[in-house]
């Protein structure tokens, strides 16, 4: 479902040559859930912003179905993220000016959905994550593990094939962490793909197939 | 995609307020200066109505003089006429074209009134400013023998008093018709001109009234002198040295209306300029205002950029959805704006036509969206060019 061939990432300056990946190798398969696992500055999150078409690699390819997607130009691109591709942040990046609802709605209004469908999929993904109550409100008057389930419900609401989390718990305390990745496993349960950055055991052990690096190479 | 950018908007408006009200401030100067401006274009457009070029005006004083005026102004008309280098001459009353000088009365016909600028002037008149008519005929010497004082009046008049009806042969009175007692103080039109824009081109048409002035009139003491093509100033000479010499101790000034009429445009077109300097300031300053504002915010949202990028928008959206603010912005102000705007041609102030409020006001809407587009167009650019997985690693 998604390939990724002998990636490469190098950041560059006028002074300075950082290697963030090397040479990884990486076959995610419809229904898994896999966890990504390394200390601070492994390369994690670029190795996600990679998969999640956010960055390009520097080397290698990467393949979605099949397709090879180096040559894609921006509106291309950006198609495959709205359509197959959900995020899920640490910080949740919700927009606070905007409702819970009209948060949940932002993948939507990048596709040609009315906007009665678009009121209708929000609120069933809400539901999902069990915020039917708190549409109304805005980011600021909900706690962190809500603000989270509200990213969640923002992923899946254009029911994409691949939910990308970028450690989804990090900013929760451990109940709510827990709450959050029964809610990620119930989704794949249902079918969704997803792959996790994290830095708790405990979670990475309650995926499927772990992977793990260490400054920048895949060591398991 | 507008829905989600008004909710965006309305709940940030205690922030957009400040901006709201500068786009708000700078439609109103701009609605008020472009209101002068299609105003004076609008009537710069129109005829002037006369001939200007090479028509002098003799100012004749007669100071200490008190004997015979009115012989010695006589016998000075026929000398000026009788020059080879003058086609005609008019006395007129101190209204001359381009003149700070404005008479005006009330005009009545049967139970309509109007004001009308009033020009007593001779026979020759028209010759002089080559003032066609479109009806009658302009007065002739034997006019002067009728009961009513001949006049003629121009087609706004015309429109005023008589509407359709054929104003020929008409007799109007005044407001003086009833106190003046054995004087004239009725009129009989004898002929209509088109226009007679006194002031000049960027005045309004206003209507017009040419009485007959009185054979031994001495007060009206200006002369309008058309001259043939070639006349210098040796003439000038030689025309002040002949009429100081038939009426000693008279003070003779002349003058040129090409010159009075550049002198009359510069009183308009003055004001205009020094309003347009201070709209242009005011513009720039608001254009500098969004500029900076737009960069800061862009910059303050640069998660919000990447986030959206990250859920499906493309460059082009992103500089979509920072324009298409903007725009919001800009059309919030302007619909405030438009609530004072349009009181303007509802209530007819300063008794200009209602196209011109209008064409004022859609001009302003343009320009504003215009600065507006050009203040976003880069920030909204540059937003695009955000790197998403930059900015979102930032917060």
């Amino acid at each position: 479902m998604l390939q990724l061939t002998n990636i490469d990432k190098t950041y560059r300056t006028s002074s300075v040559e950082t290697l963030a990946l090397n040479n990884i190798n990486l076959n995610v398969k419809k229904g898994e859930f896999i966890s990504v696992m390394g200390p601070s500055g492994c390369g994690k999150s670029t190795l996600l912003n990679i998969m999640g078409l956010l960055d390009e690699p520097t080397g290698g390819e990467i393949s979605i179905d099949g397709s090879r997607v180096a040559n894609y130009h921006d509106k291309e691109l950006a198609r495959l993220r709205n359509e197959k591709l959900g995020f899920i942040f640490q910080s949740f990046h919700l927009i606070n000016d905007l409702s819970v609802l009209d948060n949940v709605e932002i993948p939507l209004l990048y596709r040609k959905t009315s906007a009665k469908v678009r009121r209708e999929l929000a609120q069933e993904a809400l539901e999902k994550v069990g915020l039917s109550n708190r549409m109304k409100h805005f980011p600021k008057q909900l706690s962190g593990g809500q603000k989270q389930r509200v990213a969640i419900a923002r992923a899946i609401v254009g029911r994409p094939e691949i939910i990308l989390a970028d450690e989804p718990t990090g900013n929760l305390d451990s109940v709510m962490g827990n709450e959050i990745l029964d809610i990620l496993q119930k989704l794949n349960d249902d079918g969704a793909t997803i792959v996790m950055v994290t830095h708790d055991d405990a979670m990475a052990q309650r995926t499927h197939r772990l992977v793990r690096l260490f400054d920048g190479t895949q060591v398991l | 995609m507008l829905r989600h950018l008004l909710k965006l908007i309305w709940n940030k408006k205690g922030s957009h307020s400040l901006l709201i009200i500068e786009i708000w401030a700078s439609f109103m100067v701009l609605f008020g200066v472009l209101s002068l401006i299609v105003y004076n274009l609008n009537n710069y457009l129109e005829p002037i109505g006369f001939e200007y070029k090479n028509v002098w005006v003799v100012d004749l004083n007669n100071n200490q003089d008190t004997t015979a005026i009115a012989e010695k102004t006589t016998q000075i008309m026929q000398r000026i006429r009788s020059y080879p280098q003058v086609a005609s001459a008019s006395r007129m009353s101190s209204n001359t074209p381009f003149s700070a000088n404005t008479m005006n009365n009330s005009t009545n016909y049967q139970k309509i009134s109007s004001m009308a600028d009033d020009y007593y002037t001779d026979e020759e008149f028209s010759k002089t400013l080559d003032l066609p008519l479109t009806a009658g005929r302009w007065y002739l010497p034997e006019d002067r023998v009728s009961k009513s004082t001949p006049v003629v009046i121009n087609k706004k008049l015309q429109e005023k008093l008589f509407g359709d009806e054929n104003p020929l042969g008409k007799v109007l009175g005044n407001n003086d018709s009833e106190s003046e007692g054995n004087q004239k103080t009725t009129f009989r039109v004898v002929g209509v001109v088109d226009k007679f824009k006194a002031k000049g081109e960027f005045m309004l048409d206003n209507p017009a009234i040419f009485k007959l002035m009185d054979k031994n009139d001495k007060w009206n003491k200006l002369v309008l002198i058309k001259t043939k093509a070639g006349t210098d100033a040796t003439f000038e000479e030689r025309l002040v040295k002949d009429i100081a010499a038939m009426a000693p101790g008279w003070g003779i000034e002349v003058s040129y209306l090409t010159e009075s009429r550049k002198n009359r445009h510069n009183l308009t077109l003055v004001p205009v300029i020094i309003f347009l300097i201070i709209s242009g300031f005011l513009l720039t300053n608001v254009a500098l205002g969004l500029f900076g504002i737009l960069n800061l915010g862009i910059a303050r949202r640069r998660s919000e950029i990447g986030l959206r990028r990250a859920m499906g928008a493309t460059e082009g959206s992103v500089t979509a959805q920072f324009l298409g603010e903007m725009w919001v912005l800009a059309a919030f102000s302007v619909i405030l704006g438009l609530l004072f705007a349009v009181q303007f041609p509802i209530m007819n102030v300063f008794d200009i036509a209602a196209g011109v409020y209008l064409t004022a006001i859609a001009a302003a809407i343009v320009v504003i969206f215009v600065i507006v587009t050009l203040c976003a167009w880069y920030p909204s650019r540059q937003a695009a060019r955000v790197q998403p997985a930059l900015a979102l690693h930032e917060e």
